[in-house]
């Protein structure tokens, strides 16, 4: 391995203080050791996996499944069903840059661009970050309180379950606690596989749709909506603070980057096989005028499924809404803790306590606070927030990917670690086509609002 | 630089896992000016696209 200069060590001269962090991240790198030197590869495979998942799945949250299913009711599979999948690939690109970074350098997102680039750079990402997750938190707690509707339970069960959950999740001080109880929910993602099946989808129309046909009709701007929210649903800021700085917190180290492939392939595989399913589910309302569904107007979708395809179809895609919102919480409230910690230079890890990780937990725990008090002010515009949050976030995403980009190409961080070109390559093309949507549809849309064009 | 070799590890930890050395700063990078440019214009083209999407939500909200 290649010299990493900029992270070469202070010198050997006496044992390093062990804190509290250290010993509980030294517990879970034991169970690590232990099964690579006994070659049980399930068992290493079990252990590494995590903050992968945890970001696809996690992406998979309730405004994404709602644009999913929007694009089935409105447009039928044709286009969509073949689009999510390479979304998915472009987002394991990215997401494949963020682990190795965090796996190399052990450090967060945040605090390597603040270090390495100037706080300038680093202070504008937390900012772009925060702001975008308080955007998308709303609309988490948004898509709660649409399954709940069809379960007849109201905004204040939303906003006690999303953070009764945040503050249960927290409530432990170790990191692998907080990981294996997010993806035991995470997992139930599939749900929306389930819907899909429940609406008996004609298998043909399915695989005849992967030849990106019927193409949505509609105006320029439509189409600009459609792609920039689709894009938004798979890759976003929070995704890249998250799994870099969860990979560091895990413990993963350069021995661990194969197994952390895995780890994002299997979430981006997983994440794009329950999009299709949200997708499938919501085409189940094209030929029942599915393009006047309104998603967030009461219980819009699941309503509308149990009347096309029954009751277990609505209740289940009602379920999936509720796993959707709460995991995401989790995760966005996760990386905003990450986040706030690297950049005013203090603990940010679950394996701190709260006394010792202060900011991380009242980071946590605030921001889906804030987020929680917005969706119950009366009147407030929740529909129109959950439609540009993921907007939004295709719009400030390309600063935090090019910065990335630039991290991972780092010798000096990551020595033979660094992208190959063939990366470079991809990942490029990516942080081109992500930024060339998102500014189209921006550019679009205020021309169409100032009637420059019509 | 951290090692692959288990003898190098403290507490099975590498060393620069280690809370004391991942609270050092990394160095800072030499960015060349064209880099510093093409990065302040990325930004500002980012903010003037999010402050048209803003403006247009506020709008379609009246």
């Amino acid at each position: 391995m290649s010299t990493r200069e900029a992270l070469a060590p202070s010198p050997l001269l006496a044992p390093p203080l062990l804190t509290d962090e250290d010993l509980a991240r030294s517990h879970d790198r034991a169970r690590v050791h232990y099964a690579r030197r006994h070659r049980k590869r399930w068992y290493l495979l079990w252990l590494l996996v995590g903050p992968g998942i945890l970001a696809m799945l996690g992406e998979n949250d309730g405004p994404s499944m709602i644009a999913y299913a929007s694009d089935g009711a409105q447009y039928g599979l044709g286009f969509f069903v073949p689009f999510i999948p390479i979304l998915f690939a472009m987002a394991y690109v990215c997401q494949e840059m963020c682990m190795r970074v965090g796996a190399v350098t052990h450090r967060g997102y945040g605090e390597l661009v603040l270090q390495r680039y100037g706080r300038v750079w680093g202070w504008f990402g937390a900012g772009d970050l925060t702001f975008t997750n308080l955007i998308t938190l709303v609309a988490e707690f948004v898509s709660i309180r649409v399954g709940l509707a069809y379960f007849h339970l109201g905004a204040g069960v939303a906003v006690a379950l999303g953070l009764a959950l945040v503050v249960f999740t927290l409530s432990g001080g170790r990191y692998w606690r907080w990981e294996r109880i997010v993806l035991g929910m995470a997992l139930f993602n599939g749900l929306f596989l389930v819907a899909a099946i429940l609406v008996k989808p004609h298998l043909g129309a399915v695989v005849s749709s992967f030849d990106f046909t019927p193409f949505p009709s509609g105006s320029f701007n439509t189409l600009l909506l459609l792609l920039a929210s689709t894009i938004g649903a798979t890759v976003t800021p929070w995704m890249i603070f998250f799994q870099q700085s969860a990979s560091a917190d895990k413990g993963m180290t350069p021995r661990d980057v194969k197994f952390g492939r895995y780890d994002t392939a299997a979430g981006a595989i997983l994440a794009a096989i329950f999009g299709i399913g949200a997708l499938i589910a919501g085409a189940a309302l094209l030929a029942h005028g599915g393009s006047g569904i309104q998603g967030f107007a009461g219980a819009g979708f699941p309503e509308a499924l149990k009347h096309v395809a029954g009751g277990a179809a609505g209740a289940v895609f009602a379920l999936g809404l509720i796993e959707a919102g709460a995991v995401a919480i989790l995760t966005i409230s996760a990386s905003t803790a990450y986040a706030a910690g690297e950049c005013v230079g203090v603990s940010h890890s679950f394996n701190s306590s709260p006394r010792g990780a202060l900011v991380f937990y009242a980071a946590n725990v605030g921001v889906a606070l804030l987020a929680a008090v917005v969706i119950l002010i009366p009147g407030a515009p929740l529909l129109s927030i959950v439609l540009n949050a993921n907007v939004l976030a295709t719009v400030l995403l390309p600063v935090s990917l090019v910065l990335m980009l630039m991290l991972a190409n780092d010798r000096g961080l990551m020595g033979a670690w660094a992208n190959k070109r063939s990366t470079n390559v991809i990942g490029i093309a990516v942080i081109a086509f992500v930024g060339i949507c998102g500014a189209a549809y921006g550019i679009d849309s205020f021309l169409q609002t100032v009637h420059v064009v019509g | 630089m951290g090692s692959d070799s288990p003898d190098e590890l403290v507490m099975d930890l590498e060393r620069d896992q280690l809370v004391a050395e991942t609270s050092r700063p990394v160095a800072r990078a030499e960015l060349s000016s064209r880099t510093i440019a093409a990065l302040w214009a990325l930004r500002v083209f980012v903010v003037l696209v999010s402050l048209m999407v803003i403006y247009t939500f506020f709008e379609q909200l009246s």
